[in-house]
């Protein structure tokens, strides 16, 4: 134990040498975070310019006047209304040149709200969006909240409409009548349940999804479908936020545990290359010559590299708190739990991209391989809920997946630490088994 | 004190040591010499633990050198061939360091950096980063890395490559003073007048083999003459080239003869000779034999080619 001690004082002291690396090592870890939340919105304070999205309004509906009016207060959206015609004039779309305007890249998407996107006889409202499938991810994000902005400003007009189709059907008396008559078996079935006003508060039944169109040829169908399974995710996504909803940053919040592995996995690269470039060094030679065994100088490497990330995640989140109102402060200890335990994987990683690698280039390589699938299978970048199953399954094989498990844990469901021991075991199971393939390879390759 | 017994060492298909024994007494300055790639650095790294024969045993102190006997290399001091410091410290902080390995600590350690850097009067530069340091003071200070933790083994792999005359005296007069005080020193160089000046024991070593070993005087007597009699060629000399082979061997260098007299030759008559011919004194060098003519005699190749 004494002689890692040594050594990892022998590591700080090399390290605390190197001014630029010691600046970076804390630096670095701002200016990811602060990069990450600018991308990913997740700034409460700063905002986007918006998505640009061609806009033509032909009906004269009131409803249609609202969405008008509703889109142009949101941020997420920009709306363009005209473009120049070949004499540099700014003209107003008409349904045609707003197709070309998406067609030539001018604006991701175009939404048009045709003459008859609602009638009185119509049941739903009729609305046409153009996209460029190019942009295919953009695209799903920017229907999403489209859909999420006009579901949630039309359900009146949708009861409206219900209302009066039942009144034309039943005749005035007749639909007073059947209200009541729903009303009364609602509160047989469900005691308690109470009513505002005279409004009828039901499900979708009915719900035309409007009319939407890809211009390149994209399935119109699946577009249909998502705007089916909007609804419910609008039920859902609320039901979420009743778990989180103290919580002063969510978005951050949610992500700030993604952006602090995928981080420290490039950290883990580094770990390897002071390993590889320590051993090419002479100096090495004479940590070798010296009474330490191989299992002290790759210990104190160990500690060191642990050490290193555990303070570089712990300002990546004093950052997340100082930026992005991410609270760490409530559940301090366990989160730090989760962040040595992480380091100390992460690290771990690291000695096993050295003790298989012989050179430098060798060790990026492997290094690429390891952070990009694990990123990617854990959930760093998207949630692994939305991935297949099978890769959900390859998902628990990630460390990435682990530790952002822990992060949310803690930070998002304040989850007490007898909560949080199976992650942590998990992790220093993860921890245990990759040092023990390092271990084994070190001893067997005789390069150390 | 260092014993190596039949010790084979391979990397792949090159043989870098061939069943090489060696022993070096307590309070011995061991000198082993051979030319590039000899397997000068392979022996030092088997002496130090870094790397494992082959077939063969190898003890120090009488204890085996393994992976596991930390203790044993406690007593080792080894100054590698490379230049091993950390550019971005000091003097000083190389060596607190260094001395730290050893479990030196406080004024303890303190007090054999002051000794360490005195010897090899790098005392003033202590406080200047390593890489602001010449060729020959780096070497200066690897040297004394290796001995704060006053070893009773120094391994030294050729530990004064460029450094000056002046710089190289200091540091043999200081190995000589911790060979005096009972350090056991093996030291390993291609300069025959390195091993000729320092050394009581010398092992001649080439491609893995020890072609010769024993004091200079052993050595230079394992050749069949004694001295190379070397005469410039001139108009008395040419004309008596051949009445001088009657003595021994003539050899054309450049613009020389060289005569190796045979073992029973009388220096007398040779100088007889060198009268009666009317030879000027000026044009003849008597030089003794040195360890470049034993490895010439038993390899066939000179040690610079
Ligand atoms: N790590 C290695 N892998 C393969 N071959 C090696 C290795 N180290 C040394 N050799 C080979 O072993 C032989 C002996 O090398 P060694 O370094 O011991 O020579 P040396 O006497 O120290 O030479 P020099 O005076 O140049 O330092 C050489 O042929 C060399 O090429
Ligand atoms: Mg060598």
């Amino acid at each position: 134990m004494k002689k890692i001690l040594i050594l990892l004082r022998a590591h700080l002291t090399v390290f605390a040498a190197d001014r630029v690396a010691v600046l970076l090592t804390f630096v670095i870890p701002v200016i990811m975070i602060s990069l990450f939340g600018a991308i990913f919105g997740g700034s409460g304070r700063s905002q986007s310019s918006g998505i640009p999205l061609a806009f033509l309004n032909l009906s004269d509906a009131p409803v249609s006047r609202s969405i008008e009016g509703i889109l142009d207060t949101l941020r997420t959206f920009r709306l363009i209304r005209t473009m120049k015609d070949e004499n540099g004039k700014q003209v107003v779309f008409d349904t045609s040149s707003i197709q070309e305007f998406v067609k030539s890249g001018d604006a991701p998407a175009a939404l048009v709200i045709p003459a008859d996107a609602y009638t009185d006889t119509s049941i739903g409202f009729k609305i046409c969006f153009y996209y460029d499938p190019r942009n295919e991810i953009e695209m799903q994000i920017v229907q999403g909240m489209l859909q999420k902005t006009i579901m949630e400003q039309i359900p009146q007009v949708f009861m409206e409409s219900l209302n009066r189709r039942a009144k034309k059907a039943l005749g005035p008396e007749l639909s007073t009548a059947f209200n009541a008559d729903i009303r009364k078996s609602v509160r047989q079935y469900f005691p308690g349940t109470t009513f505002d006003a005279d409004t009828v508060r039901d499900g979708t039944g009915g719900m035309k999804p409007g009319d939407t169109s890809a211009l390149a040829g994209a399935d119109s169908s699946s577009v249909a479908n998502g705007m089916g399974k909007m609804f419910r995710e609008i039920v859902d996504f609320r039901s979420t936020q009743l778990v989180g909803a103290e919580i002063a940053n969510p978005n951050a919040t949610r992500s700030v545990g993604g952006w602090a592995m995928m981080f420290l996995l490039f950290t883990l690269s580094g770990v390897a290359n002071a390993l590889i470039d320590e051993r090419r060094n002479a100096v090495f030679m004479r940590m070798l010559a010296a009474p330490f065994s191989r299992a002290h100088i790759l210990a104190s490497r160990y500690v060191f590299g642990t050490v290193l990330g555990t303070i570089q995640l712990v300002v990546m989140f004093i950052m997340g708190m100082l930026l992005f109102n991410v609270d760490i402060l409530s559940n301090a200890g366990n989160l730090l739990l989760v962040i040595i335990l992480s380091a100390a994987a992460a690290t771990g990683f690291g000695m096993l991209i050295a003790a298989f690698s012989r050179t430098m280039a060798q060790a990026s390589a492997l290094g690429m391989l390891l952070i990009l699938a694990m990123s990617a299978v854990g959930g760093a970048w998207f949630p692994t809920s939305i991935m297949p199953p099978y890769i959900q399954v390859l998902s628990k094989f990630s460390l990435v997946y682990w530790s952002i498990s822990g992060f949310l844990s803690v930070l998002w469901a304040g989850a007490t630490f007898v909560e949080i021991l199976p992650i942590l075991g998990v992790l220093t199971g993860i921890a245990a088994v990759v040092i023990g393939v390092s271990l084994w390879k070190f001893s067997r390759t005789n390069i150390l | 004190m260092i014993s190596l017994t039949n010790v084979t060492k391979r990397y792949a298909a090159i043989t870098a040591l061939d069943d090489v024994s060696l022993e070096v007494s307590r309070g011995e300055l061991y000198g082993l010499l051979g030319p590039n790639g000899a397997g000068k650095t392979t022996l030092m790294s088997l002496l130090v633990g870094h790397k494992h024969p082959d077939a063969g045993t190898i003890t120090i102190g009488g204890v085996p050198m393994t992976s596991r006997n930390l203790d044993l290399r406690g007593e080792i001091g080894y100054v590698p061939q490379q230049i091993a410091l950390y550019d971005e410290l000091n003097a000083q902080e190389n060596l607190s360091i260094f001395g730290s390995y050893y479990s030196l600590s406080g004024s303890l350690l303190r007090a054999r950096i002051d000794e360490a850097l005195e010897a090899v009067q790098l005392g003033d530069r202590r406080k200047d980063k390593v890489k602001a340091y010449s060729g020959g003071m780096k070497r200066r200070l690897n040297l004394a890395a290796a001995l704060l933790h006053h070893p009773k083994v120094l391994l030294c792999d050729e530990p004064t490559v460029g450094v000056d005359p002046q710089s190289r005296n200091a540091i043999f007069d200081f190995l000589e003073s911790l060979n005096a005080a009972g350090m056991t020193v093996v030291y390993t160089t291609h300069y025959m007048e390195e091993v000729e000046r320092l050394c009581s024991r010398i092992g001649i070593i080439d491609h893995g083999r020890m072609i010769a070993e024993g004091t200079l005087n052993e050595l230079l007597r394992l050749l069949p003459y004694e001295e190379t009699i070397s005469m410039r060629r001139n108009d008395a000399t040419e004309a008596n080239r051949s009445a001088f082979e009657r003595f021994g061997v003539i050899r054309e260098v450049n613009d020389a003869f060289e005569l190796r007299p045979g073992k029973n030759v009388k220096m007398s008559d040779v100088i007889a000779a060198v009268e009666d011919w009317g030879i000027e004194y000026a044009d003849i060098e008597w030089r003794k034999p040195t360890l470049e003519a034993v490895f010439l005699y038993k390899t066939g190749r000179s040690m610079r080619d």
